[in-house]
């Protein structure tokens, strides 16, 4: 069996010493840093970047692959035991998972979180090498016009369904354009807005975007407005669950499973939608309706820390099939292989077979590793909750400067991260997504090329979008994700069906 | 959905799409200067920065819009205080910019040590905590310098990563 055969020689890659330690760095470094409120995966990964220059392929994406689901589990420590979710994927939790260990369940919480994310992820795991491969193979047969539809979805979920708003999305969507614009055209050869600033004929790094947004932002916002909140830390017990605890687990964690896979390969922005889902689920279906919101009910934390396991690790489907990240972590995952000059998409699988079965054979390692580190030794974890917040925040701007500064040695980077960092407050405060930023500036220059390129296969007609099958449909998807909720949210008032315009026909 | 919204607020939210109006004007002069020349592709590289600034455009205006309306459409109510800590902000500013500022001169682990001493400052502040007392001051110096070495060591040495140091010795 030829699948079978490439994973196995994955295992022989990952499992060496020198990777498998790469593995448990990654791994440990995750989870506190997704233990640390105000630190996320995406954050980390960016900072950490200057090491491609030294590090082989294989053994940094195994590394930075290990952070990213290592922060999922150790972001439902921190949503368990304190009032403020440690990941954006773990909001959810903290509704039950935060009410369970008020009332003296916090060690069930913690079990059910963290071996519902082994159950998860495993089988994510499984799901993503049965997947990979098959999608591979029909991603070889698009062109520029169905990546251009694709892109184009991507930009639209990330920004009409993730947040509360349309408009403030789709605000975020451009700026981030607006900075992926900066720099050299990477078809003509033409510099644009690069004002006479060499940094800028380089165009603004996704990474220097990602810090300022995320780090130097989340400390400004905390500084500005979140000085005076003070955070409630839970008693930790034994973490242990009862034969009912279990019996009532197990369900909602297959459900879990199979509802984040899909939402994570397809570019629905992330792990939120399929949390929230979830535990809607789990509320309807649960026979002990009366504990949820009240004492905190098991499935609410089962189900959805399953659900956002799985969507993190699908998020890999799309990116190594496609080269298209669904999430902010896979978007900076995506610019480290831009580094090393690996270009993501269906060739992965023929050039660089060997780095992504390693990277899917670590998956499964990692993910043994991670129950390990938070079963047994999430006492461990939770005392990284007693550092104080100023200087949790102080120490977070020098691993910014380290990130920006390595990156390419420039000073004025610094500058340009702080003013992003202003921009990363304001938008917190009118509640603008950030996500779509990162999206914009990564995604941006690679869907105008292949815009470009598929108007000239087209010979400059645009009915190329709308001539072949697959870039139709995906239009008319596009068109539906952004039309469909307001119809179906005007569904009480009488409206006139509404024409989807060209693309749907 | 919306609340009444405060005055203030109205001004914030306009000021806001005001912002990415004034964007949009940048991305839009930015782009008459670039050629159109359109090759093979039938659009030159002067398009998407069009696109961007027109779409940036009609984004920034809604914004306005809706600031003036009755407020921004299904606001999440921002978490934390009401009112903004300014001074904590600017201290942290400081700490930031100085940083960049000093960074190729006093190298990398004096001037991150300064930025951090500068932050915590001003995060103390913003906790309502006493801040700025000399013996307070050292600490924060040297918890700096314990966090800023070690991570230059660990860059510069294992990783071989180019950060600044002061004096030629690769230690500091």
């Amino acid at each position: 069996m030829d699948l079978w055969n490439q994973l196995m020689g994955g295992f022989a890659t990952a499992a060496t010493p020198i990777n498998l330690l790469w593995a448990f760095l990654g791994c440990a470094l995750g989870t506190a840093i997704g233990v640390l409120p105000g630190l996320g995966p995406a954050v980390t990964v960016a900072m950490l970047l200057p090491i491609t220059s030294q590090v082989e392929p294989t053994a940094s994406m195994i590394f930075f692959a290990g952070i990213y689901y290592g922060a999922m589990y150790g972001g439902s420590t921190t949503s368990i035991l304190l009032n403020t979710p440690g990941e954006t994927g773990t909001m959810v939790t903290a509704l039950e998972g935060f009410k369970m260990a008020k009332s003296g369940r916090a060690g069930a919480a913690l079990a059910t979180s963290a071996i519902g994310s082994f159950v998860a992820g495993t089988l994510a795991t499984v799901l993503v090498t049965m997947c990979a491969p098959l999608v591979a193979d029909v991603a070889v047969k698009l062109g520029p016009p169905e990546y251009f539809g694709l892109m184009l979805l991507a930009f639209t979920t990330v920004s009409a369904v993730l947040g509360t708003s349309t408009l403030r999305g789709m605000t975020a969507l451009f700026v981030g354009l607006a900075m992926g614009c900066v720099g050299i055209d990477q078809i003509s050869g033409q510099a644009r807005y690069s004002v006479g600033v060499p940094e800028f004929l380089d165009g603004i790094e996704v990474v220097l975007v990602a810090v300022g947004l995320f780090a130097v932002g989340e400390a400004f916002y905390t500084a500005v407005y979140e000085g005076r909140s003070k955070a409630t830390l839970n008693r930790m017990n034994k973490v242990h669950m009862t034969r009912t605890e279990w019996r009532r687990s197990w369900p909602a964690w297959l459900r879990g499973t199979a509802l984040g896979f899909p939402f994570g390969t397809i570019p629905a922005g992330g792990s939120e939608i399929p949390t929230f889902l979830s535990y809607a689920l789990e509320r309807k279906l649960s026979r002990h309706k009366e504990e949820f919101g009240t004492t905190g009910a098991i499935e609410g934390v089962a189900g959805p820390e399953a659900a956002n396991n799985s969507a993190v690790t699908a998020t890999l489907v799309p990116l190594l099939t496609l080269g298209i990240p669904t999430s902010v972590t896979a978007a900076i995952l995506l610019s480290a292989l831009q580094n090393y000059g690996i270009q993501a998409g269906p060739q992965l699988f023929t050039t660089s077979s060997a780095l992504v079965w390693a990277l899917i054979a670590s998956l499964y390692i990692g993910n043994v590793m991670l129950l390990v580190l938070n079963l047994p030794l999430v006492g461990l974890w939770v005392k990284l909750l007693r550092i104080p917040k100023a200087q949790l925040y102080a120490g977070i701007l020098i691993f910014a400067t380290v990130g920006v500064y390595g990156m390419r040695q420039s000073a004025f980077d610094l500058f340009l991260m702080y003013a992003v960092g202003v921009l990363g407050l304001l938008m917190r405060r009118f509640d603008f997504p950030a996500a779509p930023v990162i999206v914009g500036v990564i995604l941006g220059p690679l869907a105008e090329a292949q815009l470009r390129n598929a108007l000239s296969i087209g010979e400059g007609r645009w009915t190329v979008f709308v001539e072949r099958p697959v870039a139709a449909a995906l239009l008319a998807i596009v068109v539906l994700v952004v039309v469909a909720p307001r119809l179906l949210k005007r569904r009480t008032e009488p409206v006139p069906p509404v024409e989807p315009a060209d693309g749907a026909r | 959905m919306s609340q009444p919204v405060s005055p203030p607020a109205t001004l914030h939210q306009t000021l806001i799409g005001l912002g990415a109006i004034v964007l949009a004007a940048g991305m839009a002069y930015g782009a008459a200067s670039i050629s159109s020349v359109a090759g093979y592709a039938g659009i030159g590289p002067n398009v998407v920065p069009w696109a961007v600034a027109v779409a940036l455009l009609v984004c920034g205006a809604w914004l306005v819009w809706e600031a003036r309306t009755g407020g921004y459409r299904q606001l999440e109510a921002p978490s934390g205080g009401e009112r903004a800590d300014w001074v904590a902000f600017a201290w942290l500013s400081a700490g930031v910019l100085a940083n960049a500022a000093l960074i190729t001169t006093i190298g990398f682990v004096l001037s991150c040590t300064l930025c951090y001493a500068l932050a915590v400052r001003g995060l103390r502040h913003s906790e309502g905590k006493p801040a700025g007392t000399p013996r307070q001051t050292v600490m924060d110096v040297v918890t700096g310098m314990l966090i800023a070495a070690p991570v230059f060591w660990l860059f510069t040495k294992l990783l071989a990563i180019n950060l600044p140091g002061v004096s030629g010795t690769g230690w500091i």
